[in-house]
């Protein structure tokens, strides 16, 4: 067996030897999660072996789970939540005699572009909500709505890696990753991090929803809805007992190159990945069969509307709602493929934005009204926002381009306050005035919510101790309730 | 100048924005002479030693540069005082001392400029007593921005003797309980240290009253007794702080900030209730109305559940609970409230799960039972759960009956029972939870309009009885 020393790995070096001395690969993932303290530091009085449980967060959490609901593209914000009647008047007018206006990603500034929507108030806040959306301006009164988001970049793949991953450069783990990082996942037959895959990858693809430096098993697991939910889901054996077999021998080998190897990452990893695979040929179906949910239900979500897409997001939204009852920590719902294009309407707003809103409101509507309702809202946090904003005047004649100074988001349930508008932008909507809320700053609200402090929760790569929020963030206090 | 000299003179009632905005360069500025003028000094005994007899020929200039800068000290110092913001005795030493400060810096200046002429006598004289009215200046100056008790608060006993002040006082652990707080040492005393004393103290001692400790309050100051026990409406004390605050009267005076309807409230209270020198609040005779207003004002709002701390679980206990399907996790680093949840765990509760979960009494306050088969008879031992704070039976058959068990929570904030059968056990169930913040009740067997009546009379409490539907 002498030659197959060839594939075996170098011995260890100093670094892993005092890593692996630490105790074990598991154990070195948990401390290293929550144990960190600079060299020569005392550690906790109360450490976590003494009770065989977790530190757990670091303050009594508001949310159990988030469900991020992903207006890919970019949804325009003086024509959803931010309205703005001076558009309006100046219709048609040249902006750069109003305002400074910024190079934009296509540089075809036309006139001002007033909203082909109609605003109403809504609730006992009178929230004001675009016609756009009728079904989530009934919840008003759950939203925290805010106005002044800000994002670093101008462009779809940075602003999407940055919206998910609190850099504009690829490679960074995802948010979702580090909530399950920190927190773990509560279901041992479903992943923790879940991404519903409406139809549209977001630009910048899969590495939105990886795990980068953080160990393999944190990264995005990736659901549709339909009939086979996971790829090569079901079994391929005829016979039952044979799967079963071949696995166990998979995990021999495994096992043993283990014994030889030492604790490697991406092996222990593979061997807990293919463990979940085989749990989840169960639990996939019969969390994907709506069988046991009412026709009142379905009706709440839109499954009769005529439009499919609509019917495919209520799909998304409904497993949503069953993916946090199942302990899920973690659920991100990328959006249809409509006829359209995604939220991102350059040319020919009216059409776009009318049929990427009628696919995802009724659901989202009908998603936070049926988890309210259950008891569900109180610890399950609803994040609704894309990458950035759109201008206030038109690129070309009727589209809108790329605006990263001010865009509108909304969260809902968990310690939010509902019927709460924060931050303000300038009268057409362009940029922020008011309490600017960054990327960082709404990164570290989430996990203030699910009780991590933000600036806590940390990674030893690259000899620094990494974070989501990287050296910045600051907690939302204005919209907890 | 002529407009400062003007001032001088008061011809001015409000001095123009202009002049306090140089005003405020004073603390500015006012470091530099302190430097200069005791580097000035040094060197000057320096310059004595062989060694730095070089230096000799430039001091005056040292001296030259402290006076100069003493002078626009004095001249910001004085459009500062201006704003009148400061306490009057103080502020007159501290001016003239400092003007002192500028008259003995240049009087150096002169001296040691034409040197050899004066005695040596008159030349050591002048740079110590510049020594020591620049440290007394400084001295008040830091008394006028920080309070006369800054320098000296932490200092140790016997040098706080020595300074003639009190020891320190022994700081009262935080109150946590409403039970254990007393209301002249958590409540009056606290108000009177952070509003009263700064006027009110052996230094100042305002209408020569005191108000550092119980004896010094009740025995009043210049015009008697301040306080006439059991009645606030005739107590000088009461009087002052609720006439209108732009009457001369008015306590705290010179624009300090007033005490707050819930502190006004609260001494009103103690007055009446015979302003004892200690004593617990809820043994007093208290309405309802001061309980609440104390809660708010102690910060006690919060559940006090959280305030305790709780011992670290056993762990075989922790083991065996997770075998038996539990998912338990901390919910907080700096303490060992837990959370479990048995929804996922495949299989119906048994009487031995819960009474496993009973010595977790102390420790769990989160509880997910839906979809757990629980029943009336498991209610019995749920309702021992005393610690809980938020309570999941949804998906259970469980009724009216069962529910009474829970009455014992006092600490639950949320009770899920959608999709139960309960229906108006609840009517005798509400009133004992007095923390319950929200309830869930769709899909059970209360109706709607039990549902609304009840809402109606549990004004703070959500309750939510349906799934809205969109109009």
């Amino acid at each position: 067996m002498g030659h197959f020393n060839n594939f075996m790995q170098r011995p260890l070096s100093r670094r892993e030897m005092l890593g692996i001395c630490k105790g074990g690969f598991g154990a070195l993932a948990f401390t290293s999660l929550f144990g960190v303290l600079p060299f020569g530091c005392d550690r906790p009085k109360n450490s976590a072996a003494e009770t065989g449980l977790s530190l757990g967060p670091h303050y009594m959490p508001k949310a159990k789970n988030i469900i991020f609901l992903y207006m890919d593209g970019g949804v325009s914000q003086v024509d959803s939540f931010d309205p703005k009647p001076r558009l309006a008047k100046e219709n048609g007018e040249d902006p750069k005699k109003k305002f400074k206006v910024d190079a934009t990603q296509f540089d075809n500034v036309g006139k001002i572009l007033k909203s082909p929507w109609e605003f109403k108030q809504y609730g006992e806040c009178g929230m004001p909500v675009s016609s756009l959306f009728p079904h989530i301006a009934t919840c008003v009164d759950d939203i925290a709505l805010i106005r002044s988001m800000t994002s670093n970049f101008p462009e779809h793949t940075n602003a999407n890696y940055f919206l998910h991953t609190g850099s504009g450069i690829q490679g960074r783990p995802s948010m979702g990753s580090w909530m399950t990082y920190g927190l773990g996942s509560e279901n041992k037959n479903i992943p923790g991090y879940v991404v519903l895959d409406g139809g549209l990858i977001p630009p910048g693809g899969l590495d939105n929803f990886k795990n980068g430096f953080l160990p393999a098993s944190y990264q995005a697991s990736i659901l549709r809805t339909g009939v086979e939910p996971v790829a090569n889901i079901k079994p391929l054996e005829r016979v039952k007992n044979l799967q079963e077999e071949k696995l166990q021998f998979i995990k021999q080998l495994d096992n043993s190159l283990i014994g030889k190897m030492g604790e490697v990452d991406a092996v222990e990893s593979a061997i807990s990945n293919y463990e979940l695979a085989y749990k989840m040929q169960s639990s996939i179906p019969e969390l994907t069969e709506f069988k046991e949910e009412s026709k009142a239900t379905k009706k709440l979500y839109g499954f009769d509307s005529d439009d499919p897409h609509t019917r495919g997001y209520a799909a998304q939204c409904l497993l949503a709602r069953r993916l946090v009852e199942r302990g899920v920590r973690f659920i991100e719902l990328t959006c249809p493929k409509v006829a359209a294009d995604r939220w991102d309407q350059h040319s020919n707003l009216r059409d776009g934005h009318e049929r990427n809103a009628h696919a995802v409101d009724q659901p989202i509507a009908g998603l936070l009204k049926d988890l309210k309702s259950r008891g569900m809202l109180e610890d399950t946090l609803v994040v609704w926002t894309g990458e950035f904003g759109r201008t206030p005047f038109a690129q070309g004649t009727d589209g809108r381009d790329h605006n990263p100074s001010a865009f509108s988001m909304w969260m809902a349930g968990a310690g939010v306050k509902g019927g709460t508008i924060f931050g303000k932008t300038d009268e057409y909507g362009y940029r922020v005035i008011e309490n600017e809320v960054t990327i960082h700053d709404l990164h570290a609200t989430i996990m203030h919510l699910m009780g991590i402090n933000h600036e806590q929760l940390t990674f030893r790569f690259g000899g620094r101790d990494m974070r989501l929020t990287d050296v910045h963030g600051h907690v939302m206090k204005d919209i907890l309730a | 100048m002529e407009l400062i000299l003007m001032l001088n003179f008061g011809f001015l009632e409000d001095p123009a924005d202009i002049l306090i905005f140089f005003g405020r360069f004073h603390p500015l500025v006012v470091h530099l002479p302190i430097g200069f003028l005791i580097l000035a000094a040094i060197a000057q005994f320096a310059s004595r030693w062989p060694k730095f007899q070089p230096i000799q020929p430039f001091l005056h200039y040292l001296w030259a540069l402290g006076s100069f800068s003493a002078f626009l000290a004095v001249l910001f110092g004085y459009l500062l005082s201006l704003s009148g913001d400061y306490d009057t005795d103080t502020l007159f030493w501290h001016q003239w001392s400092g003007i002192m400060v500028l008259a003995l810096s240049l009087a150096c200046y002169l001296v040691f400029k034409k040197q050899g002429k004066n005695a040596q006598f008159v030349k050591w004289s002048l740079v110590v007593l510049v020594a020591i009215t620049i440290t007394y200046t400084g001295h008040l100056g830091g008394n006028l921005t920080h309070g006369q008790t800054y320098l000296l608060e932490y200092a140790p006993n016997p040098i706080r003797g020595m300074a003639g002040l009190p020891p320190k006082k022994e700081p009262r652990p935080k109150v946590t309980v409403l039970d254990s707080a007393d209301i002249y040492l958590d409540l009056v005393q606290p108000m009177m240290d952070g509003k009263c004393v700064s006027c009110h103290n052996p230094g100042k001692k305002k209408g020569d009253l005191l108000l550092t400790s119980y004896s010094e309050l009740m025995k009043g100051g210049e015009n008697g007794e301040v306080v006439v026990v059991g009645d606030a409406g005739a107590s000088e004390l009461f009087r002052r702080i609720t006439l209108p605050e732009n009457h001369d009267d008015f306590m705290p005076s010179e624009g300090k900030r007033p005490l707050t309807d819930e502190e006004v409230d609260i001494i009103e209270f103690w007055i009446t209730a015979g302003a004892f020198p200690k004593g617990y609040v809820t043994k007093l005779d208290s309405k309802k109305e001061i309980t609440e207003t104390v809660y708010t004002y102690l910060g006690l709002d919060k559940n006090s559940i959280f305030n305790q701390t709780v011992d670290p679980p056993n762990t075989t206990l922790i083991d065996s609970l997770t075998d038996n399907g539990f998912i338990i996790n901390r919910l907080m680093r700096d303490n060992y409230f837990l959370d479990a949840n048995f929804s996922l765990s495949e299989r119906k509760i048994a009487r031995t799960d819960l009474d496993l979960l009973l010595n977790l009494k102390e420790q769990l306050v989160w509880l997910d039972l839906s979809h757990s088969g629980v029943t009336d008879e498991h209610l019995q031992k749920l309702g021992q759960l005393e610690n809980l704070v938020k309570l999941n039976l949804s998906g259970n058959v469980i009724s009216d009956n069962g529910i009474q068990h829970l009455s014992k929570l006092a600490h639950l904030e949320s009770l899920n029972l959608y999709d139960t059968k309960v229906s108006e056990g609840l009517i005798d169930l509400l009133p004992k939870l007095s923390r319950l913040k929200s309830i869930y009740l769709w899909k059970t067997h209360i109706g709607d309009t039990l549902a609304v009546r009840l809402q109606e009379e549990y004004k703070n409490l959500t309750i939510i009885y349906k799934r809205e539907t969109y109009k």
